[in-house]
């Protein structure tokens, strides 16, 4: 993380831009303060505060996060999401390695499989939600149910809609790592006699194996942080009543936040506390990753 | 540690540099927040403005219109701006926390009155309040304020063909009670095939028109149950004494209509709709405000009329239609007091002046006001006209419902899965959804 | 690229691309699936949304005139906001970002530190997190409109361009710059005619990302601009399907085909560009 040291020279070209930092860097700088720092900390001072807008917050304390913690639909939002992002990132990557690896192979027609495999990302999830709900419903209506009737159907049509969305996405990774494997390695495994199985496990796989945790952090950060697709595919639906309390069967905890928000006014303090859980659950994900792909480097 | 002290300084500098922004923008605000607006007459500060968030989406070109010609008349700007549908309250939500915020806005019912009291102005004793001629449709909070003015009033209940009733064999005074409407009901159901039509129209649950039946019907049980309770105000828990009746009224709906239960779930506004006005079906419970539409679509105004809903209630031959509101305007109580004074006097002119209660008459029927017009809507008719045969009115109980859309998706999905599947075992989970889920809202928007 | 000796395709590969033709074709059925219903009289779309458009239910380009004009609100005008927020959001985060990187790359100081580590610190927090906040913020600061809401994009996108760009000056030779200032450049004339020319590759990849976040985005615009004036296309999808009474589900797929048809052709002009900087995209961040 830490620069590399510079040497005396860099002084000649450091000293004059210095003097420029208003141009260079305080437009961003102010914008980024704007769009993302005072937004950040307004965020976590407001979490502890009963607010409608934030100049009329009262401080609660603790009170929204015990409510949070109390609310059965935020537990099942993220169970949800846990079971939604292990098998999108099971799904997704295993499929999308796969037609990277086929892809890279001498075939004809690769260059247009590649194109239309990446085409669904193009299209934005709210679009996407739509018109996958269309489908659903169409195949569902032949045997006289519909895709909120179930929350496994709405489970498993998100499954297909990302799958279908974001494979082609990993899938181009995976080739610009595949590419990358050192063509003697393949050669001396050929010269060898390895098998194809062997080839790919012991020779192909190690040589991605960034792709694949790139791939595999990505997947799973996409997963938690879906909302477009959950909105416009089930909105969360069916809402139904367990022991005594609602829940939106099929919510994840991006789209759970935001309902919570437009609850009343009341239950602002309460959505942004259960943002900040949020924003906790991502950052540590994240760090994960940063953690284990900076070991595999260092084992390399 | 070298970077802690980074990240600190960063945040320390953001925080400063916020305040100072904070402070300077009251000025530099103003002139730029009118800017969009700018074929209105610029805002003067001693005559105020009005800013209108509409609630009915349809009732917008209209408001618009109004809205020009008041301008044109007194020189004070009248901004109306229409909520998307459904999304009412997240839109005044957001536009409350802005710098311009509505001065005139929508809150129909007591759950709304209690989270926005401190933003509704006391309307008591105002000129606007002296031309009402009921205080029926109003709303008070706990200090006995007059917060909320019911603007205008509608009514729903069965819309009846009376032509196709007729071929059946029928007149609509032949029904006044359940069974009567059961039997009637049935029997064309019986000979569908023979006189091509079905009893009522698809009961369609999709999101487009299921608050006909979660919201609307659902009102049957919620009436009678408050009636027998005297109920008043929004309570914490209900018992769902009525629900059985309300399974009566579904499942006649369900069995005597244009398609399956099952298919029910797909079935839009519009398809319930074309079927009533393609002469598919000879019932379709919709409201008053439906008036234009079917007359638009062709119907003649002459075969039409609204009959009460009957579920099965001892005493209900002598049920009127149900009507009520939810269109109240409130002032809001934190705009400054010229523009609160603009606002009243916008509103005094909608209800009395020529324009004004010309297309308030258009739009919402009759209105509660001295210089109302009256209104060509039969619907109305066949509801004064009950009234007048001495039939009580049934009055909006679903007013008092909490977490008003939230309570209804999850009746919807219960009421779904019933109508693919009519067993005791799912309407077990419509009473689940109806009465268990009444106390978790409770407890949701006031705990 | 390096050719075998034996040239022609093995069975098992012709094989595969039969199969992968076989799957391309069903990969396409829900695109094709928008084309079709979009042609068909809303009440045949509920109907049976699989069937072909036939002379019953083909309606020509009904849809796609109600879906311009449906809700008070004209489709075009969205596709005029979409469009210029997007042009300028790209614009503003490749030149200013650029700038930052480079300035953050040369300069050892405090200032371009914690400019460094807080991009780096925005890149792991979800848009929730913020989203309630920067709706206050936007709209105090009359952000809330789309000739403005570029701005809220820079600061919420900064953090992963400004690591991207910084990932590659970071391998540039001083020794140009070096020698552009011996020569008497200034250090904007040693950005814009020496470096910037070099960050060509990694511009194009930062903004091919961009755009495809830009335009596809739903929530920051439906939170941030004045939702009672302007509206985005992804906006104006939900609005179509969101407004009660009346779901129109042939309009809402002619709009759906208005608003892919630009990508589509985009993506057919600059595929190797776009493939490109998604996979130059994902290997640093």
């Amino acid at each position: 993380m830490a620069k590399s040291k510079k040497s005396s020279s860099v002084n000649l070209v450091q000293r004059p831009i210095k003097k420029w930092a208003p141009l260079f860097i305080l437009p961003t700088f102010a914008a980024f303060l704007i769009g993302f720092v005072w937004p950040f900390i307004q965020g976590i001072y407001l979490s502890f505060c009963n607010f409608n807008i934030p100049t009329d917050a009262k401080w609660v304390g603790l009170d929204n996060y015990a409510k949070v913690f109390k609310d059965a639909g935020f537990l099942n939002a993220f169970w949800n999401t846990a079971a939604f992002a292990v098998v999108s990132i099971i799904l997704i990557n295993v499929l999308a390695f796969f037609i990277a690896y086929a892809l890279t192979q001498k075939m004809r027609g690769a260059n247009i499989f590649r194109t239309v495999f990446f085409m669904p990302n193009l299209i934005g999830g709210v679009v996407l939600g739509y018109i996958w709900s269309m489908i659903f419903d169409g195949i569902l209506k032949n045997y006289a149910t519909y895709l909120t009737a179930n929350p496994t159907y709405g489970f498993w049509g998100l499954v297909i809609l990302v799958a279908w969305q974001q494979i082609g996405y990993m899938m181009i990774i995976y080739i610009a790592g595949l590419q990358a494997v050192p063509e003697d390695m393949l050669e001396a495994a050929r010269i060898d006699g390895a098998t194809g199985s062997q080839t790919l496990f012991r020779v192909i796989i190690p040589n991605v194996m960034p792709s694949i945790t790139t791939c595999t952090f990505l997947t799973l950060t996409n997963s938690f942080k879906m909302f477009d697709q959950n909105m416009a595919l089930t909105g969360g639906m069916p809402s139904i009543m367990e022991n005594g309390a609602k829940i939106n069967a099929t919510e994840l905890l991006a789209l759970n936040i935001f309902s919570t928000y437009n609850i009343s006014k009341n239950y602002h303090g309460v959505a942004q506390a259960k943002a900040v859980i949020f924003f906790i659950l991502v950052a540590v994900l994240a760090i994960t990753q940063q953690y284990m792909t900076r070991s595999k480097e260092v084992q390399q | 540690m070298k970077k802690l002290i980074a990240l600190l300084l960063a945040l320390v500098m953001a925080l400063s540099l916020v305040a100072c922004g904070a402070t300077e923008e009251p000025a530099a605000d103003a002139p730029a927040a009118d800017a969009p607006a700018a074929e209105a007459p610029a805002a003067d500060a001693a005559t105020g403005s009005v800013y209108y968030l509409n609630f009915k989406p349809e009732a917008d070109a209209a408001w618009q219109e109004l809205a020009a010609q008041y301008t044109a008349e007194t020189g004070v700007p009248v901004k109306v701006v229409t909520a998307a549908g459904g999304e009412y309250s997240s839109t005044l939500n957001a536009e409350m926390a802005k710098d311009s915020a509505p001065t005139l806005f929508q809150c129909g019912n007591m759950a709304g009155l209690k989270d926005w009291d401190e933003y509704c102005l006391d309307l008591t004793g105002t000129d606007f309040a002296a031309e009402l001629t009921t205080d029926a449709f109003n709303l008070y909070n706990a200090d006995g304020a007059l917060k909320c003015v019911g603007y205008c009033y509608e009514c729903f209940g069965i819309i009846t063909n009376i032509e196709l009733l007729e071929k059946a064999g029928y007149t609509v005074a032949d029904i006044t009670d359940f069974a009567s409407l059961k039997a009637v009901a049935e029997d064309i159901t019986a000979r569908s095939a023979e006189l091509g039509f079905s009893a009522f129209s698809s009961a369609g649950l999709d999101s487009s028109s299921s608050w006909r039946f979660s919201g609307h019907l659902a009102n049957m049980p919620l009436f009678y149950e408050f009636r027998d309770d005297g109920v008043t105000e929004a309570p914490a828990t209900i018992t769902g004494a009525y629900l059985d009746n309300y399974r009566n009224i579904w499942d006649l709906y369900i069995n005597n209509s244009t398609c399956t239960g099952a298919e029910l779930n797909g079935k839009t506004g519009d398809n319930s709709k074309a079927d009533f006005t393609e002469g598919k079906a000879v019932f379709y419970q919709n409201g008053s405000w439906e008036y234009a539409g079917l007359i638009e679509a062709g119907m003649d105004a002459a075969k039409l009329t609204m009959l009460p809903i009957y579920c099965g209630v001892e005493g209900e031959a002598d049920a009127g239609l149900c009507s009520g509101t939810e269109n109240c305007w409130a002032v809001n109580a934190k705009a400054s007091e010229a523009d609160q004074k603009a606002t009243l006097d916008f509103m005094t002119w909608v209800v009395t002046s020529d324009a004004g209660t010309t297309m308030m008459a258009e739009q919402f029927g009759p209105i509660p006001f001295k210089a109302a017009k009256t209104p060509e809507n039969v619907f109305f008719a066949a509801a004064n006209d009950l009234t007048a045969a001495g039939k009580y009115v049934v009055t909006w109980a679903f007013n008092h419902t909490p977490n008003v859309d939230s309570w209804r998706a999850t009746v919807v999905t219960a009421l779904a899965a019933y109508s693919a599947d009519p067993t005791d075992a799912n309407w077990e989970a419509v009473e689940t959804a109806f009465v268990d889920g009444w106390a978790y809202e409770y407890s949701v928007v006031n705990g | 690229m390096k050719k075998k000796i034996n040239d022609q395709y093995t069975p098992l590969s012709k094989a595969l691309s039969v199969f992968f033709a076989v799957l391309s074709v069903v990969w396409l059925i829900p695109i094709f699936e928008v084309v079709i219903n979009s042609l068909k009289k809303n009440e045949y779309v509920n109907l049976d949304p699989f069937a072909l458009p036939n002379e019953e239910s083909f309606v020509g380009f009904a849809n796609y005139v109600k879906g311009m004009t449906f809700g008070n609100y004209p489709f075009l005008q969205s596709v005029a906001y979409s469009l210029f927020i997007t042009v300028a959001s790209v614009a503003l985060i490749l030149l200013f970002c650029s700038m930052s990187a480079w300035y953050i790359a040369r300069v050892n100081s405090t200032m371009s530190n914690i400019f460094y580590y807080l991009c780096l610190f925005s890149m792991i927090v979800p848009f929730q997190m913020v989203m309630f906040t920067l709706t206050f913020t936007a709209d105090k600061l009359n952000l809330n409109t789309p000739y403005t809401i570029p701005i809220v994009y820079l600061g919420f996108g900064a953090g992963l361009a400004i690591f991207m760009f910084l990932g590659f000056v970071k391998g540039l030779p001083l020794e140009i710059e070096e020698a552009a200032s011996i020569d008497g450049c200034g250090p904007v004339r040693t950005f814009f005619n020496v470096v910037l020319p070099m960050l060509k590759p990694t511009l194009i990849s930062v903004g091919i990302l961009e755009l495809m976040w830009v335009w596809n985005d739903y929530l920051l615009p439906y939170l941030v601009l004045d939702r009672t004036k302007y509206m985005t296309i992804p906006i104006h999808v939900q609005y179509l399907k969101g407004s009660y009474g009346t779901v129109d589900l042939g309009a809402t797929m002619a709009v759906i085909m208005l608003s892919i048809i630009p990508i589509i052709i985009v993506y057919m002009f600059c595929q190797k560009h776009i493939i490109k900087g998604v996979a130059a995209g994902a290997v640093k961040g």
